[in-house]
Order: C-alpha cells, then structure tokens, then sequence
C-alpha cells in the first residue's frame, strides 16, 4: 500500500470574479521511505500542490488518501490533527517563535498533540540531540545561525515522529555550505527509513532524491527516478 | 498546564509589546483604580456617619426651641430644665432625656486664657454621647444636684492653655469668673460635624443654669429612643407632653420642633452612595473604553502575528486552542491591568484617608469584583479577534507578509 495517493487532483481559485485553474488533475503515488522531489517554475502549481499534501489545504475536486485515509474530505480541526501527527513541516524562513527558546519550539507539536510536559521535555531533547544542537537548546533563534535555526525547525518536524517531513525550499535562505549541512542532514534521515517530500528549484538540491515530480501548468510534466 | 503554558505565552506576547500593551491597559487601570478608591472612600464615610451615630442600637431625637418666623429671636417660650424634667416623669417615655445648656465662655488657667464652647448637662450625656473617661472621672448626679464647681475637658483643651490635659486633672480653673476643678479629660473624638468635643468643656447641667449662665433655659433636649420604638411614636409622646407644659390650646401650632438626627444621617448616607454610584458608572464607561482598546490592540497583534498563527496551525493547533490563546492573552491584559488599577486606587484612597483622619478598609468584594470585570471586559472583547486568529486558512496565513 502506498503512503500517499493523490487522484485527479484539481483546485480552483477565486481571484476577483476570475476562476484560476492551480492545478489540473494530478495523480501519483508516494511509498513509504521514499526521497521525492517536487520542482517547478513559480506559478506552476507547485505551492499550491504542497498545501494540499501537506493538509494546509483541501482540493477542489480529486482525491487524496494518506495512509489510507481520505484527507481530502477532512475539515478545520481532522486536518489539524492530521499535519500534527503525520507531517512534520520545514520552511524556508524557518518560522520559529522568536521569544521561545529552541527547546520550546520544538516541544510546541508536542504540546498541541497533548503530551504531558515531561514527555514533551524528553522528546524534544533527544531529537535535538538527534539534529546536533544539544548545546543550544535553551537558546533563542535570535542567538543562533541560519543554519542551526534551520536544524531546529527540523527537529520540530521530526518530534513526533511524523509519516513524511516536508520541506519547502529548505536551503532557499542559507548558504551554500549550511545549505549542504541542511541537505546531508535529509539525506541521514532518509538513510534512517523517513519519508521525506522536498519542494525546490534547484536541481542540484532536487538531485539528492530519489524521485523527481516536475509540474507545470497545473499538470505533472515528469515524473522520473533518479539514479 | 495547557491554561498555564497559555497564560505564559500571553505574559511573553504583553511583554514582547510592553509600551503598547501599557497604553492599552490604562483605561483599564484608570477604571479599576476610580472603583477601588470610590468603594473604599464611600465605605469609609459611611463608617464615618455609622459612628457619628453614637449608639448604633438607638436614633437620637432633639428637641429645640422654634424660632419665631422671619425673626433671629427666640420665641418667647423657650425650653427649659423644667420641661426636660416633665418630658422625664412622664410614664410613656422611658428613655434617657438629656437637656443641654450650651455657651461660650472664657477659661483661665495660670496667665492663659482661652475662650472656650461650654456644655452644662446631666451625667448621661457622655453615655449618650458615647464619650469616654480618659483620666479621672465624670461627674455624677450628686455633683449636679449639689452645684458643684467641676468640669471635665476635651482632650485637646491642655494645649490650648499650653499645658496638657491629663495635667490639668485635679487643678483649679477660671470659667468665665467662677472657679472650677478639672475631674477628668475625655478621650479624643475627633471632629464630629461642625463641633469638636475635644475643644470643650463640660459641666453639670445645674452648675451650668445657676453659676455660670444664669438661666433655666435650655439650647435642646435630646431623647435617646431605642430602635424597638419608632421614632414617630417618640414625637408623638415628647409633642404630647411639650404641648401640655407649653399649654399650647388645640389649633395652635408648636413652638418647640423635634428634630431627627438619624434622618439627616440616613439622607447624607443616600447622598454618598448616589455620588459612589456617579463614580462607578463613570468608572464602568472608562472600563469599557478600555476594552475597546483591548480589542482594538488584539486586532492589530492578530494581523501582525498572522504567520505565528498559521505556523502553529501547521504544527496541529486546532481552532480552539488558537482561540483559547488569544483569549488568554486578552484576558491576562485586562485582569494585569485589573490587578495595577486595585493596587493604583487603594493607593489613592490610602492618601486620602490619611487626610481625612478615616479607617483604612476596601471591601474585599470590591477588589474581586473590579479584577473580575476587567477580566469579564477582556474575556468580552477578546472574543471576536481571537475568533478571527482562529479561522485564518494556514495555508494563506504562512505566507502572509
């Protein structure tokens, strides 16, 4: 059984009184411990298309199964619970709490999915161990690099134990050598049996994976193994 | 511990924005502190009033001579010891009837003197009056039936003579030419309405009518009329009897009148809670300005912190715990803005009781109610930006700019 399945995946928008076709049936598979990348020219869908993976968003006709679940006709608060337990985010901004220490950014999934303290603490800990910044845990992003921040946001993707981490653009604001750092990181962690869905526009980046989806104009152009 | 871990997040987001957060809540602290410092200065006058009621279980009716109309003179009866006798014997009035001889008169001690209130009257007055002995002793009937040249001073009449009270006890003094010996100083009452008891001197209502004054004439006759009976009742049995001492035919109107001290206790006692009530509902009105600046500011914190909300609605925050933090946050405002408004007013109503010479003493319903409401205002206008945060689309919200 595959982990994920998408089935003619199309959605709309609104803009002004105009209809915008984002995406136009799209379909495919994802197994379980695969390294996918998605790539596409801006415009092309490819946001749009990690929304609805990711559960920030539902299609507008289509249907999508996520172990086996039809997430597609979740709602508000089902979807909530979905990207709490399932998928494990990393931005391109990183999108830390400023005020929170890098412990309690990472705790923060742990604490919507209702663990009690001492688990979130225990958690939180080992998986920052697991990222390498078992020394900044009581640090405030403000105090750390580009790229420790951006180890952070994984291990608050990572906490608790989600079916597929999703990174979008996760180099885009860090140099190149962090930016490898960041890729060989993913690449551990894939060795480690993660699912890991990757959103770029570099090959170089999209490369590393195992899998590339190319989408253009709302439709999958490619769909290639890497060797 | 989520109600924890949320009021820490709302402590950390007020903090984060202390100067504007500060600004929002002083509409809030201003409401709270006027609350707090009007409860406390009506409840202070009120007590003030209780205890200008000397016998809290009795009303006080005083019987004064009517002036005749459009004249300053005393109408040609006036009040005299006799009637208060009268009022004494009668068998339906069984309460303490205090007649009082008031003047002023000069008081020499050494080469000091002083002219000085003086109140001839019978050994009940200071009972009635709910005056206490502080050094030496009160006269006593036998002292006024026998005339004798005693007296006892207010507390505050030592100094006046450049001396202290308590060493006046026992020495000789010169009342208005008639030599007096001091027996005992009340202890300080404090000003009481127009009149202070500490600045008098008091002798035994005979001494006062045959040595110093000269006349049988009475200023009034106060009747102590316990609460079992009512007051009007009381009139009706001190008019009964006046009326037949006064031989006054039926028809004819008083030349005497009754006047109800409690009455005008009672009226200012209404005036004070009318003025607190005044005070609160301004009061309320800056509560509620407040809590449209605690929306307003909530609002603006909602756009400003839109990707923090879509961030951790991806992490899994459901609506509810998005819209029970920004309660939170507008609750914590209001109820810290609540708490400094408490700590502001009993602050103010402190210094003013230092100057009023009154007791300390805010009820502690008035702090939970007020730090209630502010909580209640922030728990009201939170409602609607916190429903905002929460229905935000993740998706839209993280990549707000």
């Amino acid at each position: 059984m595959s982990l994920i399945k998408a089935e003619g995946i199309t959605k709309q928008y609104l803009l002004g009184n105009q209809t915008v076709d984002a995406l136009r049936g799209i379909s495919f598979d994802i197994n379980q411990g695969e390294f996918i990348a998605i790539m596409g020219p801006s415009g092309s869908g490819k946001s749009t298309l990690m929304n609805i993976i990711g559960c920030l968003d539902t299609p507008t006709q289509g249907k999508y199964f996520l172990n086996q679940q039809e997430v597609s006709t979740f709602k508000g608060d089902e979807l909530a619970k979905i990207r709490n337990k399932e998928i494990g985010f990393v931005f391109q901004t990183f999108h830390l709490l400023a005020r929170n220490t890098a412990l309690d950014n990472v705790m923060l999934p742990l604490k919507y999915a209702g663990f009690d303290k001492a688990k979130q603490m225990k958690r939180a800990k080992s998986v920052l161990l697991q990222v390498g910044l078992e020394s900044r845990m009581e640090h405030q992003p403000s105090e750390l690099s580009g790229g420790q921040q951006q180890r952070v946001a994984i291990a608050r993707a990572l906490v608790n134990k989600p079916s597929i981490l999703f990174a979008d653009e996760p180099t885009g604001n860090l140099d190149s050598q962090t930016g490898n750092e960041v890729i060989k990181l993913f690449k551990d962690l894939h060795d480690q049996g993660q699912t890991i869905i990757l959103i770029t526009h570099e090959n170089e980046i999209a490369s590393i994976a195992q899998r590339t989806i190319f989408i253009k104009d709302g439709l999958i152009e490619s769909d290639t193994q890497n060797k | 511990m989520i109600l924890q871990e949320s009021i820490s997040t709302a402590i950390d987001a007020i903090r984060a924005n202390f100067l504007r957060s500060f600004l929002t809540a002083i509409a809030i602290i201003i409401g709270t502190a006027s609350v707090i410092a009007m409860v406390g200065i009506g409840s202070s006058a009120q007590k003030a009033i209780d205890d200008s009621i000397t016998n809290a279980s009795a009303r006080t009716l005083s019987v004064y001579p009517s002036r005749a109309r459009g004249t300053q003179k005393i109408n040609s009866t006036p009040l005299v010891i006799k009637d208060a006798d009268a009022l004494i014997k009668d068998k339906e009035i069984q309460w303490r009837v205090s007649p009082e001889i008031r003047g002023s008169k000069s008081l020499k001690y050494g080469n000091e003197s002083i002219t000085i209130s003086v109140t001839g009257a019978r050994e009940n007055y200071f009972d009635i009056q709910g005056y206490e002995i502080n050094h030496g002793v009160f006269f006593n009937g036998r002292d006024d039936l026998a005339r004798k040249r005693v007296a006892v001073i207010g507390s505050a009449v030592g100094t006046e003579l450049k001396t202290s009270s308590e060493a006046l006890v026992g020495k000789e003094v010169n009342l208005g030419g008639v030599t007096f010996k001091i027996i005992g100083v009340i202890n300080s009452e404090g000003v009481s309405g127009w009149s202070n008891p500490d600045d008098q001197i008091y002798i035994p209502l005979l001494t006062a009518s045959d040595r110093v004054f000269g006349r049988d004439r009475v200023d009034s006759i106060r009747v102590e009329v316990p609460n079992l009976h009512s007051p009007e009742e009381a009139m009706i049995s001190i008019e009964r009897v006046l009326r037949r001492e006064h031989d006054i035919g039926p028809g004819e109107e008083n030349n005497f009148r009754i006047h109800d001290w409690s009455q005008f206790t009672d009226l200012q006692r209404q005036a004070t809670a009318i003025f607190s009530a005044l005070i609160i509902g301004i009061a309320g009105i800056s509560l509620l300005v407040g809590g449209i600046g605690v929306m307003n500011i909530m609002l603006v914190s909602v756009t400003e912190r839109t990707r923090e909300i879509g961030l951790r609605k991806a992490l899994g925050a459901t609506e509810k715990a998005i819209l029970f933090q920004f309660i939170i946050e507008a609750v914590t405002l209001c109820i810290i803005g609540g708490v400094a408004g408490v700590l502001l007013g009993s602050f103010l109503y402190f210094i003013i009781t230092l100057f009023q010479d009154w007791p300390f003493a805010i009820p502690f319903s008035a702090i939970f109610g007020s730090v209630t409401f502010s909580a209640c205002i922030g728990l009201f206008f939170g409602i609607w930006p916190a429903r905002k945060a929460a229905q935000l689309e993740p998706a839209v919200a993280l990549r707000y700019e």
